[in-house]
Order: C-alpha cells, then sequence, then structure tokens
C-alpha cells in the first residue's frame, strides 16, 4: 500500500480537507444530543415552549451548516480520488510501457488491460469512500465518546470499554475477508479465461465434441468463484450484526447504569437520554462503516494487484547518458552469446559468434523453434543476452540509452501489426519528421505502392484497431515501409514477407538491395528464395549456428541447409 | 449504460431467483423478525428511560425489567441479521452462478452465425460484468429494498401506535428527500453517460498499448503513445470529478432533509409531551426520534441504490437477451453404422447474408479416401465450404450426405467425430500440453501421446519444455510460437486419426523442412482416409485426386492438376501466379 500513498502527494490539500470537513461534519452531529437533552431536562421539564422553538431551531441550524460543510467535504474528496487515481492508471500504464518483452510475456495482456482499467476504477472508488467515511467514522466514534463523558463520567465509561471492542470487530472482519476478496477476484480471472477460450476456440470444441467436457471444467470453475464469493460475503456479512449487537448491550448496561445515578442524584433523565443517543449515533456510524467496508475491501483487493504490477521492476534497464556508436565498427557482432527463456530448461540461442558489416545482407534459416527469432530479437535488446555479448557499431548493447539504440536499428516484427489512426500517421512511427518524399520511397521500396494507391484516402486511409481493415499481406507491406521510414543502419525483418507471393517478394529483395543507405539487413525467413541472394546466410539449427556462408558454399558443406533447400524443390 | 431494460426484465428475474425458493423464503423470514426485534427494542428502551423517574423514585428493578428483554431480543436480532445476510448472498450468488453456467452452455447451442457475428470481447462481457452487476443489484435489491420497506412498513406502526400527528409530520416531509435525490440524478445522469464513452474510448487505447508493446517497444513510441493517453486521462478526470461529485451530494442532501424531519419530531414531539399532560411521555419521544431516524434511512438507502438497480436491470436485460437467442437447428437422432467416408453434395446453396448470394447449386460426390484439394482466390468459398461440410452452418437448400445419411438427419456429434480439424487459426485450451492433444480422446495414454506427437513431429519441442507434457501452457497458447502451436493442433489430430480429414492452411506458420515430414504423416495418415485440404501449397496440390477451383462460391473448374493445366482456364492462371 505504500506505494499507492505517494499518489495522494498532489492533493495533499485535499485529502486534509476532506477528512477534516468531514470532522466538522460530524462534531456539528455531536451537537444533536446535547440539544436534546436540552429540550427535556428544560423546555419539557419547564413547560417552556418558547425554549423549545428556539433549540428545534438550532437543530435545524445544525443540519443546514452540516449540509453545507459535508458538500465542501465530498468535493475535496472527489478531488482527491479522482485526482490520485488518474495519476496512479497513468504512472501504470507508463511503468508498463517500460516493460521489456520477457516481463510483457510473464504477465500477459489480458490482466494488463484488467489492472489498468476495472482495477483502477475500484481503487478511485475505494479512495473516494475512505477519504469520506473512514477518517469520518473514528472521529465520530470517539468525538460522541468524549461528550459522552462531557455528559456524564460514570455511565461514560461503558462507551470506553466497547469501542475498542467495535474496532477490533472491524478490524477482524475486514483482516479476514480481505484475502478471501483477492481470492473472488482471480477466480474471477478463471472464470474469464474459460470464457473467452470457449468462443475464440467454438469451431474445435465443436468439431472434437467436447462441448460437454468443456462446460463440466467451467461449471467447476465457476463452482470454485461462487464458494469463494459465498465465503467472503458471509464474512463481510458479520460486521452488521456484531456491532449492533456490542452496541446494544452497551445501551442496556448504560440504562441501568443510568437508573441507579438517577436515583442516587448523579444524573438528570435528560442526560441518560443524551448518552442512550451518543450510543445509537455510534451505531449508525458503525452501520454505514460496515455498508462500505466491502467496497474498501475489494479496492485493498484491486490495490494489491496493481501493486504487483508497480513493483515489477522492468527486468533491463538502459544508461540514461548512453555510449556514442562508432559508425566505422562493425555494424553488429555477436560474441558467444547464448539466450535462455526466463523459465526454461534448454537455451534456446547457444554459442553464436558472428561479426556484420554495414551493407552486408545476412539471411537467417531453420527450422520453426530452431531459434532464428530469437536470435535478431537480441541486437535491439527485445531479450538480454544471457551469455556472452551483442554489440552494435562497437559498444555493447546495453552501454546505449534506449533512444540511441531505436535510432540505430529498424525492425519488423513477426506480427504485422497497424495501429489506429492512418496509413500515414503508422509509417511515421519510423521517423516523425519523414517529408512525403521519403514515405513515398519507402512505400515504394516495401512494394506497397498499390496497397495505397487502391485506397480512397491514399496515405491518408484511415487504419483500424489493429489494421483489421487490410489483408495480412498488405499489413505486412506496410510493416516493412514503416522500418523503412526509419533510414536506420541495420534492418531487421522478421519473416516479413511471409504472406508475399514469390513475385512481390522477388521485387522487394531487389529494392532493400538497392537502399541508398545502404544498411546491415538480416533476413529472417523459412523460404529459401528469400534468403538464397544474401551475402551470407545463417543456418540455425537446435538454437545453435549449424553454418555459415553463401548459398553455394552451403549446398556443398552444410546438410541441414541442403535439406531445407531439397524439400523446397532447390537444387542449385 | 441507463437505456430503459425492456418490460418483463424484472419480471424474469424475480423467476431466476424464484429458483432460490427456500433461500427466499427463509431470507424474508429472517428479515421479518430482524425488523421486528430492531424496532422493538427502542419502544424497550424507551420504557426504561420513562422508569428512571428522579432522585430517589427510581426502582431500578423495574428499570431493568424492559432491559432484559432488550437482551434477548439483540441476541436474536444478531442472528437473524446474519442469517438474512449470508442467505442473500448465498441467493445472489447461486442465481448468477447458474446464469452464467446458462450463458456458457448456450455458447454450445448457439448457432456459429450468432458467435461470429458478436465480438468476443461483447459476450465474455455479458458473461463477467454484466452479471456481476446483475448481482450487486440483486443483493442490494434483496437486502436495501426488501428490508427497507419492511422497516418503514414496520416504523410506520410503532409511530403510529404512540402518536398520530407526529408520524404525519414525518411521513408528509420524508418524501421531499426523495424528491431531492431524484433532481441530482437527472443532473449527474449526463455526466455519467459522458464518462462512460470517454472510459470506452481510453480502454480502446490501453486494449492497443498493452496488447500491442512488443511493437511500440520496437519503435520506441512508448512516449509517444503516454501522451495520447495523457490527453485523453486528463479529459477525462475532469468529467469524472463532475460525476462522482455529483453524485456524492446526494446523500448531503438527503441527509439534510432527514435532519430537518428530526427538527420537526423534537418540536411537534415536545409540545406535545408538554400538553398531553404525561400520556406522551419522554421515553416515547426518545424512541418517537429513534424512529424517525429509522423510517428515514431507508428512503435513502433505496434512493441511493435506485441508479444501480436501474443499470442492474439493464444488464440483466442484455444477459437475458443472449440466453433467449435462437438455438441451432435441432439435432438428428441418425448414427450412421458404416463408416466409409463417402460425402455426397448435391444442390446446394448458401449464403451468410441472404441479400448477397455466396454458393450456388453445388454439387460434389467424393469417394471413400480421396483426396480433395480446393484452391481459389481470398474470399472464394473456401472456409464456406468447411462451415457447410462440418455442420457449422447450414445450407439454405440441397444436401450433404455422409456415408448415405443427410447430415441433417444425424446426430452432430456423429457427423462431426467423422472428421479430424485442422484450421488456420491455432486454437489452445488454456491447460497442459497433454490436456490438449488428449483434447479429442480423454482416455489416451502417456504412450498413445507421445507416439502422436512424434508422427505430427511436436515431440522434439514439447521434450524440451520445462515440464514437458505437463507443461501449463496459457491464454492464447501462451509463449508458444504460431509454428508449435500448430504442430500441437496436428498432434492433436493424430491422436483420434477419424475417417475423414478437414485441412485449412495446416502448415502455413511451419518452416518448409519440418512441413515436409509433416506432410509425410499426412500421407500416412490420408490413406484410406477421406480428405479435404484448403491450400496454397503447390505439394498438397500436386498429391490430390481431385482439385476444386473455386471463384465467388461456385466450383469452376474440377479435375487433376494436369486436366486442369491443359485446360489453360482459370485455374491455369491461378496456379501461374500462385505457385509457380
Amino acid at each position: 500500500m505504500k506505494r499507492l500513498l505517494r499518489y495522494f502527494r498532489g492533493y495533499g490539500k485535499e485529502t486534509f480537507l476532506a477528512p477534516l470537513f468531514k470532522m466538522l461534519e460530524a462534531l456539528l452531529e455531536l451537537l444533536v444530543p446535547l440539544v436534546v437533552r436540552n429540550i427535556i431536562d428544560v423546555g419539557i421539564a419547564g413547560s417552556d415552549k418558547p425554549y423549545i422553538a428556539k433549540m428545534c431551531g438550532l437543530l435545524a441550524l445544525i443540519a443546514f451548516v452540516g449540509f453545507g460543510v459535508s458538500v465542501t467535504a465530498q468535493y475535496f474528496a472527489a478531488r482527491a480520488a479522482v485526482g490520485a487515481s488518474a495519476a496512479l492508471r497513468r504512472d501504470l500504464l507508463a511503468h508498463v510501457l517500460t516493460f521489456s518483452y520477457a516481463d510483457d510475456d510473464a504477465f500477459g495482456a489480458s490482466t494488463l488491460i484488467a489492472r489498468l482499467t476495472g482495477d483502477v476504477d475500484q481503487i478511485q472508488n475505494g479512495i473516494n469512500l475512505t477519504l469520506r467515511l473512514l477518517m469520518r467514522s473514528p472521529f465520530a466514534v470517539f468525538g460522541a465518546m468524549i461528550a459522552a463523558f462531557a455528559v456524564d463520567k460514570t455511565t461514560a465509561l461503558t462507551f470506553a470499554a466497547v469501542i475498542p471492542a467495535l474496532f477490533a470487530v472491524v478490524a477482524a472482519v475486514m483482516a479476514v475477508s480481505v484475502p478471501l476478496y483477492r481470492r473472488v477476484r482471480e477466480r474471477m480471472d478463471g472464470s474469464i479465461v474459460a470464457q473467452r477460450s470457449a468462443l475464440t476456440g467454438v469451431r474445435v470444441i465443436r468439431a472434437f465434441g467436447q462441448e460437454r467436457t468443456e462446460e463440466t471444467r467451467f461449471r467447476r470453475a465457476n463452482a470454485l468463484f461462487t464458494a469463494a464469493s459465498i465465503k467472503a460475503g458471509n464474512v463481510s456479512a458479520l460486521i452488521n450484526p456484531l456491532t449492533c449487537v456490542l452496541v446494544n448491550m452497551a445501551v442496556i448496561v448504560l440504562l441501568h447504569a443510568g437508573a441507579i445515578r438517577v436515583n442516587g442524584g448523579a444524573m438528570t433523565q435528560g442526560e441518560v437520554v443524551a448518552q442512550y443517543n451518543y450510543m445509537t449515533r455510534i451505531l449508525v456510524e458503525l452501520i454505514k462503516l460496515a455498508n462500505l467496508i466491502i467496497t474498501i475491501t475489494k479496492s485493498i483487493a484491486c490495490a494489491n494487484r496493481v501493486e504487483k504490477v508497480l513493483d515489477t521492476a522492468p527486468s533491463m534497464d538502459h544508461p540514461e547518458q548512453g555510449a556514442v556508436p562508432d559508425m566505422t565498427a562493425p555494424a553488429v557482432e555477436f560474441d558467444g552469446v547464448g539466450f535462455t527463456y526466463p523459465g526454461a530448461q534448454e537455451s534456446s540461442v547457444e554459442g553464436v559468434d558472428l561479426t556484420v558489416r554495414k551493407g552486408e545482407r545476412i539471411g537467417v534459416i531453420g527450422a520453426t523453434g530452431s531459434g532464428k527469432s530469437t536470435l535478431v530479437n537480441l541486437i535491439p535488446r527485445f531479450f538480454d543476452a544471457t551469455r556472452g555479448t551483442v554489440r552494435v557499431f562497437g559498444h555493447d548493447v546495453k552501454e546505449y540509452d534506449e533512444e540511441t539504440l531505436n535510432r540505430l536499428i529498424a525492425v519488423t516484427p513477426q506480427k504485422a501489426t497497424l495501429f489506429r489512426g492512418t496509413i500515414r500517421e503508422n509509417l511515421l512511427w519510423g521517423n516523425e519528421n519523414a517529408d512525403d518524399e521519403t514515405l513515398a520511397a519507402a512505400v515504394a521500396a516495401a512494394q506497397a505502392g498499390d496497397v495505397i494507391a487502391a485506397k480512397a484516402g491514399g496515405l491518408d486511409e484511415p487504419v483500424e484497431e489493429n489494421g483489421r481493415n487490410f489483408s495480412g499481406g498488405q499489413r505486412q507491406r506496410l510493416t516493412v515501409a514503416r522500418a523503412l521510414v526509419k533510414q536506420a543502419p541495420v534492418l531487421i525483418l522478421d519473416d516479413a514477407a511471409s504472406a508475399l507471393d514469390l513475385a512481390t517478394e522477388a521485387r522487394l529483395r531487389k529494392a532493400l538491395a538497392e537502399l541508398p543507405e545502404r544498411p546491415a539487413v538480416f533476413t529472417v525467413s523459412q523460404r529459401v528464395s528469400s534468403v538464397m541472394g544474401c551475402d551470407r546466410i545463417v543456418v540455425a539449427d537446435d538454437g545453435s549456428i549449424a553454418a555459415v556462408g553463401t548459398h553455394d558454399e552451403l549446398l556443398e558443406t552444410c546438410p541441414v541447409y541442403r535439406e531445407i533447400c531439397e524439400s523446397q524443390g532447390i537444387t542449385r | 449504460m441507463k437505456q430503459k431494460a425492456p418490460s418483463g426484465t424484472l419480471r424474469r428475474c424475480l423467476r431466476e431467483v424464484g429458483n432460490h425458493k427456500i433461500l427466499v423464503a427463509l431470507s424474508l423470514l429472517f428479515a421479518a423478525a430482524e425488523v421486528f426485534f430492531t424496532l422493538y427494542t427502542p419502544l424497550l428502551f424507551g420504557q426504561a428511560v420513562d422508569r428512571i423517574i428522579g432522585v430517589a423514585k427510581t426502582d431500578v428493578s423495574l428499570v431493568d425489567r424492559p432491559l432484559i428483554t432488550a437482551a434477548a431480543m439483540t441476541a436474536a436480532c444478531a442472528v437473524a441479521a446474519w442469517l438474512t445476510g449470508s442467505l442473500n448472498n448465498r441467493m445472489a450468488c447461486r442465481t448468477v452462478q447458474s446464469l452464467r453456467d446458462g450463458l456458457y452452455a448456450k455458447i454450445n447451442t448457439l448457432p456459429l452465425s450468432y458467435l461470429d457475428s458478436h465480438p468476443t470481447g461483447e459476450t465474455v462481457s455479458r458473461m463477467s460484468s454484466d452479471i456481476d452487476r446483475f448481482a450487486d443489484g440483486l443483493l442490494l435489491g434483496a437486502t436495501q429494498l426488501f428490508s427497507g420497506v419492511l422497516t418503514i412498513a414496520g416504523t410506520l406502526v410503532f409511530m403510529l401506535r404512540m402518536n398520530v400527528p407526529i408520524t404525519a409530520a414525518v411521513v408528509v416531509l420524508t418524501p421531499v428527500s426523495l424528491f431531492a435525490a431524484k433532481l441530482i440524478a437527472g443532473r449527474t445522469y449526463g455526466f455519467f453517460s459522458d464518462q462512460s464513452n470517454l472510459r470506452a474510448d481510453q480502454t480502446a487505447l490501453i486494449n492497443e498499448t498493452a496488447g500491442n508493446l512488443k511493437t511500440l517497444r520496437a519503435f520506441h513510441r512508448q512516449g509517444r503513445y503516454l501522451g495520447k493517453f495523457d490527453a485523453l486521462n486528463d479529459t477525462l478526470k475532469k468529467v469524472s470529478l463532475k460525476a462522482v461529485f455529483w453524485s456524492s451530494i446526494t446523500n448531503p442532501v438527503t441527509r439534510f432533509v432527514n435532519s430537518l424531519v428530526y427538527a420537526a419530531v423534537a418540536l411537534v414531539g415536545a409540545f406535545t409531551a408538554i400538553s398531553s399532560g404525561g400520556a406522551f411521555t419522554v421515553g416515547m419521544l426518545t424512541a418517537m426520534l429513534n424512529y424517525a431516524d429509522k423510517y428515514t434511512k431507508p428512503f435513502n438507502e433505496i434512493s441511493g441504490v435506485a441508479a444501480e438497480l436501474q443499470n442492474a436491470l439493464a444488464c440483466a436485460a442484455r444477459v437475458f437477451e443472449m440466453l433467449d437467442a435462437a438455438d441451432e437447428a435441432p439435432d438428428g437422432d441418425l448414427t450412421p453404422e458404416t463408416v466409409n467416408g463417402n460425402v455426397e453434395i448435391s444442390e446446394v446453396c448458401f449464403s451468410y447474408d441472404k441479400s448477397k448470394k455466396l454458393i450456388e447449386d453445388f454439387n460434389l460426390s467424393v469417394k471413400q479416401g480421396q483426396k480433395i484439394a480446393i484452391v481459389g482466390p481470398t474470399g472464394c468459398g473456401k472456409t464456406t465450404f468447411i462451415n457447410l461440410l462440418m455442420r457449422f452452418y447450414d445450407t439454405d437448400a440441397g444436401t450433404i450426405a455422409v456415408d448415405g445419411v443427410e447430415i441433417r438427419q444425424m446426430k452432430r456429434r456423429a457427423l462431426r467425430s467423422r472428421y479430424g480439424m485442422v484450421l488456420q487459426e491455432t486454437w489452445l485450451n488454456p491447460g497442459t500440453i497433454r490436456e490438449n492433444i488428449a483434447f479429442g480422446k480423454e482416455d489416451a495414454s502417456d504412450e498413445e501421446i507421445v507416439a502422436a506427437a512424434k508422427r505430427a513431429h511436436s515431440w522434439s519441442f514439447i521434450k524440451r519444455l520445462p515440464q514437458g507434457l505437463d507443461t501449463v501452457i496459457g491464454e492464447d497458447g501462451g509463449s508458444l510460437s504460431e509454428g508449435q502451436k500448430q504442430l500441437l493442433c496436428i498432434t492433436r489430430v493424430m491422436l483420434c486419426l477419424p475417417p475423414m480429414l478437414i485441412l485449412d492452411e495446416a502448415t502455413s506458420s511451419i518452416d518448409t523442412r519440418t512441413e515436409l515430414r509433416i506432410q509425410k504423416a499426412f500421407d500416412e495418415m490420408m490413406t484410406g482416409r477421406t480428405s479435404f485440404i484448403v491450400a496454397h501449397r503447390l505439394s498438397t496440390i500436386l498429391g490430390a485426386d481431385r482439385i476444386l477451383v473455386m471463384d465467388k462460391g461456385r466450383i469452376i473448374e474440377q479435375g487433376t492438376h494436369e486436366e486442369l493445366l491443359a485446360k489453360n482456364g482459370f485455374y491455369t492462371k491461378l496456379f501461374n501466379s500462385q505457385f509457380a
């Protein structure tokens, strides 16, 4: 929780004023029993109607002032809650954005989205109620006790006895129910996964006739969720009856003791009524608290989830002031590089040594799972090598600041995604300041000219979420163009042409070879035709490099490569 | 958000709750007991107060008498209150549990046309957040409404028994708070709907960001996206502040009105006490003030939850809407004895959008063991063909018969179990690798599973996973690569070996060397089995007994590769552009 407390810092005034006005409100309410006592002891006892009228006017005045005070308190509470949670949401997103590929994989997108949206909303709700009530309640309760002592010390001792007991009950119920509600939420996550899976897999489930089995599985998950909810609810339902019992018992003791003291002349009837009223006020206050404690409990469970994300330090850090690239050094060097995915037992890449100069075209080929994507992902530091060093232009990639490293390397990731906006906006990702000429050149080289020509809006054609208004091949060419706009000295194409037909891909290869900036190009592919023209071809096999060489050399010397070629009907 | 729920929704909700009659009846009983005890106790306390007469005149044992009764009632009240609370909670939880189970079961009986036309996120949101909100509303409704109404009624009775004019004053004044609350709710509604619109925008942005972190990182666009988010977040903050603030003043307003009621009761009560000459005692005034407080409280609470109840009803309506959607056509009851794999398609017409014709007069006769390759440009109807074969969709006209039985007369399960299907989109269940492979054959032994995995060439990567077959894969296949997922899908079919196969570009994400090995395994698997293969790969086409060339929903050419090339028609063009 400590981490979350700092979000109140910018709202110091509000977090202070909201409870303060709530206390004022409670204080005003404490006056009410005193006024009623006077009505009884002075007004009724003396049959003084004007006095009674005056006192009732006072009650109305207290109500009016109380109204003003509490509206003010609500305003400050709302400001603090909305402000702090907006800041929290922002920081949470900013933090998630610093995550490395490995951190992202560890959490998964759906739970991150849930935490950024639903959980933060629940926290906002919780803060609002906490400021309004959690502060007010102790004050109202203790205030009632102090007032009771002012009325009559002996009978007020019942207050001193019952109040700690009341707080113990509230604290105990909360302590038990917070973990219970956290479990409810976790089981909800599990049930949502099952629902999503049933919907996305509906064809497969029906094809295998597994509807009943899946239904049974879901029923089980749902029953677990329900059981957790019932348990949490039953525990929360204890607060009200328990506080009610404690308070009523206290009232009984109070009236009994009051009777003795009135008989002995130490107290008046009106004073007994006042004490009784204070006690009931405590009850009313606690019932209110109990009704909201569930919301607060749920928020705490959510806060824990959010905190878990915030507490995950990004597994990678970048120096503020990074190294300056030495443009005369080799573009990329692998020096005894190995990589093992977190949690995996076997390494995905092992003992890789490779030096690539600017202007060289490198093909990377290999079977599914042979580690070829992993290898190129180490260059832009999507993952850090677990052994050895990856150098770009003379320096370990870990020595660069993010900005510099990013400028040096352009990537088209395996999954071709575009973002909501226009084609132009998507292309400008490579370089904010690119002019239309640069864009046109990149589009032409990426063979995406016809994609743009086919759209009514041209470069300004809108792109829907995830680029779903474009076909796979269109998206792929646009993501290549996006990378080319960057004009970086290292270009990585990770399976970037898999959806293109052979002729288009050949034109793309030719255009890439003629790029004016002469970058070092890494082409990762399963097709021999995509890499056979490269200056050197790296053959990945089960996490290590089987051989490096030109197409002709490899055909002679590398059996793995030969096998790949044969499978694609290429013999020469 | 706040659209009005269709009439009848409330009745339907009550019917759902009615499935738990015993819980409801017990809850009502205990709630009534709770309310009675709660209301009776102040009366006893009032009596005690009245017996505290003054110095040396008070008989303490007389004071204690109602107090002892009060103690017993308090204990009974607490038990009743907890029982009511936990019964209501159980009732709400059980009601939504069966609704959720019902919705899940509904997914299995809905026609695919429904599921294909409703985004997954929308349906999931019905099953999770809509039902959640309904549960909250149900619980609130059960606890607040019912005990609220009972409290109001009970208090009225108790107050009327003591003093009519004061009761009248309370009854007349209380609706003012309801009116005030309604006034504020009207104002707040606009802010709330602005808020939910902005929130939807923000969620969309968060979705895009969190779903594509890798690409964002690759282009170092984090800062830019944060900027976009900030702008939206700021606007949302402003609107939220208004919504939260305005909705939170309902409570002070109603409380203010209640305090005025309290003052009025004090005034009238005190005057009555003076003028009644002892008939209306101080103790009664105390009890009356207490009742005034109790009487107004449910009004506040009900007005406080009215908006939420409305919302809960709207959510329930969305849930019912899905439950009421038309089911698939009823299942046939035949299970053909023979399992040969002859498929006879005659004069089939089908389209998704009935105004746009797609498949027309489709005829095809497939004999046992034949390999049918389907080729054609995107959108030519290949996937639709599979939808019809598997009876994911029903034909508009014409018949499809498998082994001499029309598939509408066949049990869906019997039909589908004849096909082994590997689709282009890989789908894996969250669970272990073993569970996924044994998806179609739960009782498979480890030896069978490993053998299938070896034949499908997935064993080499499975054995390298941290826990081998017991490795748990998360949502959407977790960290497995696209190719590995596809290998698992193939293994899944390899284990069952049904008499017919449907392969939809099954190997598009697998490298050619592995594909070649799989092809061999497939060839072996396909011997004697009728196979339908949607493919873009040369090797698949060349090995086919017959090639169906589809365009715009029709089979425009069919024959072997050589026959079709000889025709020099659409196929030749297609072949030259795609495969040569």
